[in-house]
This record gives C-alpha cells, structure tokens and sequence, in this order.
C-alpha cells in the first residue's frame, strides 16, 4: 500500500497515529458487533480501512465525486464484515469523528476538518446502503428458505397435510398451495391475517382474484411460464386485495410443486408483508437521518418531514419554518477551537429543545452552524416574533464551555403558513433567502418571508403605522434620564429617551424604538429627537453650567444609516453643542457590519464619543470593544438584571476585561444601592435607573444633580 | 417424522422460532416479525441480552478455534439453528481447511436455509433431525460421509440443552453420544443458569413461555450442567461464566457483569 502522506511539511510519520486510532476502533467495535475475525484480523481489517479512508480524505480535494465511490465502497466492506449494524455504526462514527480530526496528518485541522466530516458522512451512507441490502437479502433468503422447507417436505395433498402444517404454521410468512388452475387449496394462517379473511374462506379462491386487477395478466403468464419451465420461480412485489377492499402491499415467490407422478402438480406461494420489511429499515434509517454530534434530525430528515408536514397541516395556522444561524460562529471556533464550537452546538440544540418543548415542532441540525425549526402551528403557538425573542433570550443566559462563558445570538430566517402545496425545497429556499435578509441585518435579528398576519403581529403592525400621526400630533416626546455616578450618585450625563403618551396608556422609551424601527420612522423620528436633546444640553450648559456628557442610543437601522454622520453633524452645527460633549451609542451587535462600523468610526474622528450599548457575553462582543474607538460601553439590561438576582458573579471579570480596553463601562437598569455597590466594586462608572432618578420631561430634570 | 410433540397441533399465527429470535439478538435480518417481537420482549425483560447473545457467539468462535487447536478436523454442531455470522465451518475452515462439519436442527426453515447455504460445500453438510435421536443423527448418510468415528470429533450443543427437558434425561442422551466418540473427543456446552440472574429471567422465560414457542426453558445449576459432562474432562478453566471462558478481547465479554454469568460455558475431552 502506497504511503498516502505526500506532505512535505516534517510532520511525525502518519503510521503510528493511524495504528493506534485502527486500534482503537478494532477494539471498540469488537464490543459491539458479530464478525468472525479474531481479533488480529479484526486489528488488520481496520488497519486497512483506515488507511483507505486517510487516502480519500487527501484525496478529496482533487477528485471528489471518485473519492466518494470509493468511501461508500468502504462503508459496504464494514457491512460485509458480519452483522455490524447501527451500534457498530455508531462507534464507528464516534471514534473516526474524534480520531481522524486528531491526527497528525490532519492538522491544521481547520483545512481537513470539511473533508473528514464529508468522508464520514460518505462512509456512513455507503454502510446504511449496504446494510439496509444486507437485511433485505436475509430475509429474501429466509423466504427462500421457507419454500424450500415446504418443498423438501414433499407436500402432497392426500397423505401429508400434517407436513404442511409443521412447515405453514410455524411461519409467519403466508403461505399458500395453489392448483394448476389457480385455485387455492391450502391456506395458512398468516395470509388469513394479512387479508383479513380465515383459512377456510381463502380456500377455493382463486389466487388471480386476490391479485390487484393491473397485475393478473403478468401474474397468469408468469404462473404458465412455471408450468411450461421456462422459469424457475417468480419473485414479484405485488398487491392483493384485502377483504376489507384495502390494497396490502407484499412480497410473492411462486414455486411449481411436481407431484409424484410428474403430471399433476401444485404451485406453493410464500407472502411476506411488506410493511415489515418497511419497519426494519427505518431503524437503520434512523441512523442515516440524524446528527451525530447532536443528535437532531438532519437536513434530509427535515425535509422529508416538512412534506408531510405541509400535507397535514392546519389549514388555518399552518406550520412556520425557522431557518436559524448561530451569531460569529466562526469567531467562536477560531478563538476557542472547534471542540468548544463543538459543545456549543449539543448547547444550543439543547436550549432549542427547551424553548420548544411546548410546541409540535421538529428541531433540525443542518450543515455548520445552522438549525432549523418546524413548528405546525396550534392556538397557543406564540407568534413568530415572540419565539425568536425567546430564543435569543434562552441563548443570552450564558453557557459554561471550557471555562468560556459565551452567550450566543441566532439570526433567523422565517416561513409563516406557506401554502400546502408548495414544494419542501421551495420553503427551505424562501426560510433561507429570509436568513440571509436577516444576517444582512437591515432590519432585525429575524426576517420573516410570509408577512404576518395575526392577531399579535397586526396590533403592534397597527401601532407602528399609528406612530408617525401620533408623532406629527406632539404625542412622541423627549425625555431625560439621569446617568449617575456609582461611587456616590452624583449627576454624571444625561440619555436621552423616548416616550409615547397615548392618552389612557404611554409607551417607554424601548417599545417607541422597537416599533419606529420596524417601519422605518426611526431615521427621521431619532434625527428629530437628537436635533431636540442636543438642543437641550446646549441650553443647560449656558443656563446651568451643565457639563455633563449627553448618551444618546442608536438603534440598528440608524447605525447602519448611510445618512447618519450627516444627520448628527447637522443636529450638532444646528445647537452649536460641541461634539465631545454628545456620545453615540450603537447595538453591540450591529457592528458584525461594516456601514455601521464606517459611521462609529467617523464619529469617532469628528470627536463625538461613542459606546457600545447592549453589551454581553458574545464572544466578539469584546472584540469590538478593544477593536473601535469605543469610549464606553453600556451592559446589557438583562445582564444587570441577572446580577441583580444573584447569578453572575462572573459579569465582574467582564468588566475588568471591559475596563483593559480603556472603555468606561456603563450600567442601564440599576435600582438599589446594593446594586450600585456591585458595579462600583466591580470597577463601573456610572449608570442609570431608578436607583439615580426616573425618566422625565427636561423640565423636571435634575440638571443640578 | 416424530417430531410432532414439538410442533403445536393448533392453527397459530404467532410461533416464533428461538432459532431465528436468536439471529435477531445477534443483529441479523434472518427473522420473522413474531420473532423479532418475541426478541423485543425478552431483551426489555433483561436488558443486555443481545450483548448476551454476541458473546455466546463469540464463544463458538473460540472454543472451535481451541478445538482445531488440539487437534480435531471433524465437528458435529446439534442444535445449529440459523447459519448466522461465523457459523462453525467458517470458523473451522479458515483455520484448517480440511475440516468438516455436520450441523443438526429439527426446524425444517432452519434447515433449508443451512441447505442453502451449504451447497457447493463438500466438506459440510445438515440433517433435520432431533437432539433426542442420537443414533438417527450419527447414523444419517451424511454423518457416515463426513465423520470418521475413530478420530476425534468436537460435539458443539450451544445454547441448545435448555431447551431439552429433565423428562428427556439429557444426561443419558449425551452419553449416548459420548459412547460413540472415540476418545480425544471434545464436548463443548452452553446452558441458560438462574444462578445469577433469578428475577429477570423468570420474566424473560416467561416471554417465552408466553410466545406458544415450541421452544421451552430449562433452567439449570451450576452442578446440574457440571452433571452434563459426565464422562469427559473438564478443561480450564472448567465450567465457568460464558465471557469468563479463555476471554481473548472485548469481543468476548459483555459490559453487564450478569450477562457474562448468564450462560455457562465449559468444554470437556473424552479420555
């Protein structure tokens, strides 16, 4: 066998690796398989195998289609090394998946990672081929043999119907003796069962009468053709009717039964139910339509689900598709390496799991860092936007992986109720133009294709379309919070809010944005109200001595606005506000694009200050932090929250990290003193909330602390 | 054919073969609906079995390469069932080519199938006959073709004396057998015993007994089976836990404690 590594590099001759993994696997897989090797052949088999599969996975990259072939001829020589079946599948992939990505000979793992999983995954589909044949010619040979038991028993009508017995009953196969004319003479069990009628009414039946109308000629020439002996035996999958008038699907071989005097004769019929070669594949399927890693069903088994999905759908509610894809993935395993990507993505199947534990849903992995989510529909399915919220919300809590705390975010591509005659491949095309929408993120973390049309969707539709005459009418005003200092809650700066009052009932500050950003509203409404608060601070400056720095949150739309250096260069000429008295904040995750980070950076230059709001665990999170010319950051609202209830002593280090940056580090939602003593402790600044006075109109500000 | 008290006398669809429920354990396809159904029952009874089942089988490997080892070319396998993975000719045939090998089931499916897949191999052959016949058996055609009686034969009764009750005196079968091989003779047995596994296996005979298989459990002791070697002597390590018996990798032992227990596994030499 030729030496597969050509490498010149001076990596360690790739046979001792290769030796021990063949090792490895011979021994694991001998636990758990029948083969009649010992357990040096077994050693040598797997020795060989290996080395074919090393030489496919150097070889891919030049000839895949061949490479292929070659691999799924691999996965045939495992089958036929005995009864190997989905356990030895199973340690098969388990430890190739670990083995191979170890080996000398495939490092650096990044550029053979793609390759080995492709070769397994080339392996695994020849093997489950090969076994589902395998299983299917044991058991064509069982009914071979069957036949040949009821032959050798020398069936013979008068003296040994006691023979046919022996032989019929113990079977569960059906089975039938019929005459030269096709009329049944002897019936066992099993065939009464299958056709729902007794024995004795079977018999005097004739076999063509039970046989589907579309297949009695061929049948009857087939049955001549015995006769005359031009054929041995027929093997045919044929329907015959049921007396309940239902089609049963089984398999039939007809044999000629020569009767001792060489002329009279009778024809012997095994009739196995097909459905039961059905169920013995689907377990070997299982295996084939499922993740390793995470154990979800797999993109081909998501698929053929959808179809029936779509079939049996509500016609009202339908089914939604969620096509998700995990935030800076990549960022993850490039910093933290693969296996760590790895865990993180048995986590978030975990929590997808837990998210939609209440829901007919079908939760898929499929390639890298994609998932995918079928939910049919019912009265209490929350909307589309309440799940991706509470998904994102589940995925925020952050996970422990190799002492990495992360805290990941998806962006979502959504289907809502496609029609039921659309194509699977149609509604996975529209979920994942959706996602690629979503990750361009001009508008949101999740996109939807099919515009949405309940109950929930429309009220919050109708509010966002209301927003712009309530803004025209002076119901949208500016509001001032107080960013106080932590050490003593002295008068630090000021944010700027927004706020609704709808007469009966107000909106704060985060729903106004939230709905002036789906329609867009926001670009004008946020210039409006930055040219407002600028305009303010100015004049506290000259009335009060007011100095205090003005934060002023941007939302997504706004941050990546091409528009927005000019909008904020007018709103400072316009109140003559000097630029570093104002800071620009924009969402932590919207700089995963480069217009948003063009604006911050310009602002930067311009001397206007900048932070990054929303600020958490995600693993690019301080990336950007140490990265843009950042003069703070705000820390997310719910990681505030979970401090406050005592979990996450770890959100110290973060600020301490934060604060090597050169970054101030913020604090949004702080209500009591103990907090406050937290964050300061912690090395904090300043922050906002209750705790350091509540949003209100200029008038009644604090200006003087 | 006298079999018949074997076979029951009433028209039942659902008579699963231990024959064929065993090659189902193992992971073959060589199997009927009932079988696998009666295969499920037993296996959530004791769980493990199937790994039970894989080292049984492994044991055959085992003792026919031992056998072949010390020196015997001829080997009469009663009880054979369903040619499955590593039948005895296989495994005695890559060792020793010349070897030859009877095997005996009283299932005419299981025999057929033999049949099948025997043809075209001189050296190996099957008769449908019973256990309880042993002068039919070594008196067959076949047997006069392929067993010489004054060299050493390896008798093989697998997983097969449970199935043969105290009132057939199994005792005074096999000494019918011992008396026709000359010495040098391997006998090699494997027994279902309750010694250490009480409870879950009243549950999974009673699966069986359930199922109307014409097969029924004899459960026996350890000095019971020892009584089965009347005649011989044992080799080492003697009558011992199937896994436990000359175990040469994972292969050979299962990873519940009680399922290497569950089968005893001796082999005895004729003096």
């Amino acid at each position: 066998m030729p030496t597969p590594s050509r490498r010149p590099e001076a990596t360690p001759p790739p046979e001792r690796g290769r030796e021990l993994l063949a090792r490895k696997w011979s021994y694991l897989l001998s636990g758990a398989v029948v083969v009649p090797l010992t357990r040096d052949e077994l050693d040598r088999e797997m020795g060989e195998q290996l080395d074919e599969l090393c030489r496919a996975v150097h070889a891919e990259s030049s000839a895949e289609s061949a490479s292929n072939r070659s691999i799924e001829q691999l996965g045939q020589r495992l089958v036929a090394l005995g009864y190997v079946g989905e356990d030895g599948l199973r340690v098969t992939l388990e430890v190739l998946g670990k083995g191979l990505l170890a080996l000398p000979e495939f490092q650096p793992v990044e550029r053979y990672a793609q390759r080995i999983v492709s070769t397994l995954g080339a392996l695994s589909a020849g093997f489950l081929a090969a076994s589902r044949r395998a299983v299917f010619e044991q058991q064509e040979s069982m009914q071979l043999s069957l036949l040949k038991a009821v032959r050798d028993a020398q069936w013979n009508l008068k003296e040994s119907e006691a023979r046919f017995e022996e032989v019929a009953t113990s079977s569960a196969s059906g089975i039938l003796v019929v005459d030269l004319a096709a009329r049944i003479v002897r019936a066992n069990a099993a065939i009464g069962e299958i056709l729902g009628y007794t024995t004795e009414e079977l018999t005097g039946f004739s076999l063509l009468e039970l046989v589907h109308p579309d297949s009695v000629k061929i049948l009857g020439e087939a049955m001549r053709a015995l006769v005359d002996g031009g054929q041995e035996r027929i093997r045919q999958p044929q329907r015959l009717l049921r007396k309940d008038g239902d089609v049963a699907r089984i398999s039939l071989t007809v044999s000629l039964l020569r009767g001792a005097d060489e002329q009279s004769g009778h024809f012997v019929a095994v009739i196995e139910d097909g459905t039961e070669l059905m169920l013995l594949q689907s377990e070997l399927n299982r295996q084939a339509l499922h993740d390793v890693a995470t154990g979800l069903p797999n993109r081909q088994y998501f698929t053929t689900y959808l179809e029936s999905a779509l079939r049996r759908a509500d016609p009202v509610r339908g089914i939604s598709l969620f096509h998700l894809d995990i935030d800076a993935f990549g960022m993850v395993c490039n910093s933290l390496g693969r296996k760590t990507g790895e865990r993180l993505l048995v986590h978030v199947a975990q929590r997808l799991r837990a998210v939609m534990a209440r829901e007919k849903a079908m939760i898929a992995r499929f390639d890298g860092d994609e998932f995918a989510i079928l939910v049919e529909n019912t009265a209490t399915t929350p909307d589309v936007g309440s799940t991706v919220a509470e998904i994102n919300r589940e995925l925020s809590e952050p996970v422990y992986l190799d002492d990495h705390g992360l805290a990941v975010s998806v962006s979502v591509g959504v289907v809502r109720r496609p029609p039921s005659d659309w194509e699977p491949a149609n509604v996975m095309r529209a979920a994942e133009q959706a996602l690629r929408r979503a990750k361009s993120g001009r508008r949101g973390q999740w996109e939807l294709f099919h515009p949405g049309q309940d109950e929930a969707e429309r009220r919050a539709e109708t509010l966002a379309v209301a927003m712009p005459g309530a803004w025209e009418h002076g119901e949208i005003g500016v509001r001032y919070q107080p960013v106080g200092e932590l050490a003593g809650g002295a008068l630090v700066g000021v944010a700027a809010r927004l706020h609704w009052d709808r007469g009966e009932d107000s909106l704060d500050h985060s729903a106004c944005v939230e709905l002036a950003e789906r329609t867009g509203l926001i670009l004008s409404l946020g210039e409006w109200q930055l040219a407002t608060v600028c305009g303010q601070v100015g004049w506290w400056s000259q009335s009060a001595r007011f100095t205090a720095p003005l934060y002023v949150g941007l939302t997504r739309h706004q941050s990546c606005d091409g528009d927005l250096v000019r909008r904020v260069r007018r709103a400072l000429d316009d109140t003559g506000l000097d630029a570093s008295r104002l800071t620009v904040g924009m969402p932590v995750g919207v700089l995963a694009e480069s217009d948003a980070v063009d604006n911050l950076t310009v602002l930067a230059e311009l001397g206007v200050g900048t932070s990054l709001d929303d600020f958490g665990l995600g693993p690019d999170d301080l990336a950007m932090a140490s990265e843009l010319p950042i003069k703070s950051v705000w820390v997310a609202r719910r990681l505030v929250e979970r401090q406050a209830r005592g979990e996450a002593e770890y959100l110290a280090d973060l600020v301490s990290l934060v604060r090597r940056t050169g970054a101030h580090v913020l604090v949004d939602g702080v209500e009591t003193a103990e907090q406050a003593e937290w964050w300061r402790a912690a090395w904090a600044v300043a922050g906002t909330g209750a705790f350091f006075g509540p949003v209100t109109p200029a008038g009644e500000f604090p200006i003087t602390g | 054919m006298t079999q018949s008290e074997w076979i029951p006398s009433g028209v039942d669809i659902s008579v699963p073969s231990m024959a064929r429920t065993y090659d189902y354990m193992l992971g073959g396809g060589h199997n009927f609906a009932v079988d696998r159904a009666v295969g499920e029952q037993i296996e959530a009874a004791m769980p493990g079995l199937r790994n039970a089942a894989r080292v049984n089988r492994a044991f055959l490997a085992r003792v026919v390469r031992y056998m072949v080892d010390q020196g015997v070319r001829q080997f009469l396998d009663v009880g054979s069932g369903i040619p499955t993975v590593g039948n005895v000719h296989e495994v005695a045939q890559a060792e020793a080519p010349e070897c030859r090998v009877l095997y005996v089931d009283r299932d005419p499916v299981a025999v057929a199938h033999s049949e099948l897949m025997l043809v075209g191999n001189d050296n190996a052959a099957v008769v449908q006959a019973d256990m309880r016949e042993p002068e039919a058996i070594l008196g067959s055609d076949e047997a006069r073709r392929l067993l010489d009686f004054d060299q050493p034969i390896g008798l093989l009764m697998l997983l097969m004396l449970h199935w043969v009750p105290d009132s057939s005196d199994p005792r005074g079968l096999l000494g019918r057998y011992r008396d026709a091989l000359p010495s040098g003779s391997f006998l090699a047995i494997t027994h279902v015993t309750a010694d250490h596994q009480g409870e879950n296996l009243a549950e999974a005979t009673d699966v069986i007994k359930r199922s109307k298989s014409p097969d029924q459990v004899n459960l026996r002791s350890h000095a019971e089976v020892m009584g089965l070697f009347e005649g011989y002597e044992l080799v080492e390590p003697g009558l011992v836990g199937c896994g436990e018996w000359r175990p040469t990798g994972p292969a050979d032992i299962a990873a519940e404690p009680g399922m290497n227990m569950l089968v005893y596994a001796g082999v005895g030499r004729k003096p």
